[in-house]
């Protein structure tokens, strides 16, 4: 007992990076993921090239390949080469993932709503992007929520991915310890912690959709 | 005054040539009905009116204002798009599948564009959308959900957003055709009332009793042209042109 309290400091340290990684990427990849989504959208062709190509880099290569290149070979690159301190470079790494993914999820989403919506926006007098905030996000929001909801479970895995920059999150800190104390409880309070996120998320994410559930369509 | 005047309006999709150079003038306050087959060009000539589709060539004018006209390079162009929609929200439309917006109620889709396009306040919109609601016997719909509603309900919902933008034209595209036979007889006392208050109105339509009661002109078209026009006397009881004899048989 009093060994796993000794634990429990460094495991609640790790507990909080890992939460801060989740957060801060999902805080800052979902608006990223829609600005993505209407740029690949866009009329305007080049830009939803770009926009394209990114998808397909981001979606095509692992994210510890990302994480590894932006920790270690993005300070080699000439003129723009930053050496990141090693948390903003696994937030940075996990934002442009992530909000490679949600762009896809939000695309989707966006070309599911029926032509007439933007058919009865423009005859009632609506501007684009007055049809777009009003009358068509509101709508994929509800459509893209059990999607979103699934790849944010998923991020709460990635997190431990982190381990490669040396970083302690909650997985890293588990291992040390039972490494080192030759002891398979932190695994199983890493576990546990894992899962009670899921159960959290899942949970919310749940009662979002209910709220959504006022209309049918 | 004329409210709607098409010079030698083309439209085509890909090779398909869909309009073939309509002409047509309409006046203040008259109702005019479109009839024809299925693929003549019905629709697209109402969603070239207001630029759901764009010309390739012809002049549009409406109320004297100048949508789209021919430039010294034979092609049209339109005006600026701010321009282009004051000119169109004019002109209010009303689809043959509704197109309510789902996530928002009866009263909410109808107070919609007026708060956004014309920036009305919410206390002035909302006694002006009841009132819409009572006249189509909608009011105590007022919160409820378009997916509550049945076709005709939807539909008068439609209608009255449309007339809350106080629009000087009405445009129906088949607005009965997706409903249950049963149900069109709501919809169409709706616009039987718009039509008694003087609306101008053009109404592409399969009901020919409502056009024949209803309008003051109808046009047959076939093949991306208006074939013949007239009144609805002369059309429904002494056609000229064989296609639209035709077309009225089978219509029987
Ligand atoms: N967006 C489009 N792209 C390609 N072809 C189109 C498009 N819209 C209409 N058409 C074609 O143009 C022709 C005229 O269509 P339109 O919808 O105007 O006919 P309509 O008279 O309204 O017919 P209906 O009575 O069936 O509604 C049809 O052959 C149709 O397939
Ligand atoms: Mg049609």
């Amino acid at each position: 007992m009093e060994k796993i309290i000794t634990m429990m400091g460094p495991m609640l340290d790790g507990v909080n990076v890992t939460l801060q990684m989740f957060f801060i990427t999902l805080v800052l990849s979902l608006p990223l993921g829609l600005l993505l989504s209407l740029a690949r959208i866009s009329k305007y062709k080049p830009l939803s090239f770009l926009v394209e190509t990114y998808i397909w880099l981001m979606r095509g290569t692992p994210l510890m390949l990302q994480l590894l290149f932006v920790y270690y070979a993005l300070p080699l690159v000439p003129y723009i080469g930053i050496k990141l301190p090693d948390f903003s470079a696994a937030i940075l790494a996990f934002v442009l993932n992530y909000a490679a993914y949600f762009a896809e999820i939000f695309r989707g989403g966006i070309q599911s709503i029926e032509r007439g919506q933007y058919e009865a926006s423009k005859v009632l007098g609506m501007t684009y992007v007055q049809t777009m905030r009003r009358i068509v996000l509101p709508q994929v929001l509800k459509r893209v929520v059990p999607p979103i909801s699934n790849e944010t479970i998923t991020l709460v895995k990635d997190t431990s991915l982190i381990y490669v920059l040396a970083m302690n999150d909650l997985l890293r800190t588990a291992r040390t310890i039972v490494q080192r104390e030759f002891d398979m409880t932190p695994f199983i309070i890493a576990g546990a912690f894992y899962l009670a996120m899921t159960l959290v998320l899942t949970w919310g994410f749940n009662k979002l959709e209910e709220r959504y559930a006022a209309y049918d369509e | 005054m004329k409210m709607i005047r098409l010079k030698n309006i083309h439209k085509s999709f890909n090779n398909l040539e869909v309009l073939k150079g309509i002409s047509l003038e309409v006046a203040q306050g008259e109702v005019v009905a479109i009839i024809g087959p299925s693929g003549s060009g019905k629709s697209t000539l109402l969603r070239c009116l207001n630029r759901l589709e764009t010309l390739d060539k012809g002049t549009i004018e409406v109320e004297g204002e100048i949508l789209a006209a021919e430039g010294p390079d034979g092609k049209c162009q339109y005006v600026s798009e701010q321009k282009a929609r004051e000119i169109c929200f004019k002109m209010g439309m009303v689809f043959q599948q509704f197109n309510l917006f789902p996530h928002m109620t009866v009263l909410d889709n109808i107070i919609e564009a007026p708060m956004l396009v014309k920036g009305i306040k919410k206390e002035v919109i909302i006694p002006e959308a009841e009132e819409l609601l009572k006249k189509v016997g909608l009011f105590e719909k007022k919160n409820s959900y378009p997916s509550r509603l049945s076709g005709g309900q939807k539909q008068r919902v439609a209608i009255a957003r449309a007339l809350a933008m106080k629009p000087d034209i009405m445009l129906f595209d088949e607005p009965t055709s997706a409903l249950d036979p049963e149900l069109t007889g709501e919809v169409l006392k709706a616009m039987r009332q718009l039509a008694l208050e003087h609306m101008t109105m053009i109404v592409v339509t399969h009901e020919m009793a409502f056009a024949r009661e209803v309008a003051q002109r109808v046009i047959f078209m076939d093949d991306g042209d208006i074939v013949e026009e007239g009144t609805p006397e002369q059309i429904f009881n002494n056609p000229q042109h064989v296609r639209t004899q035709a077309f009225l048989k089978s219509m029987l």
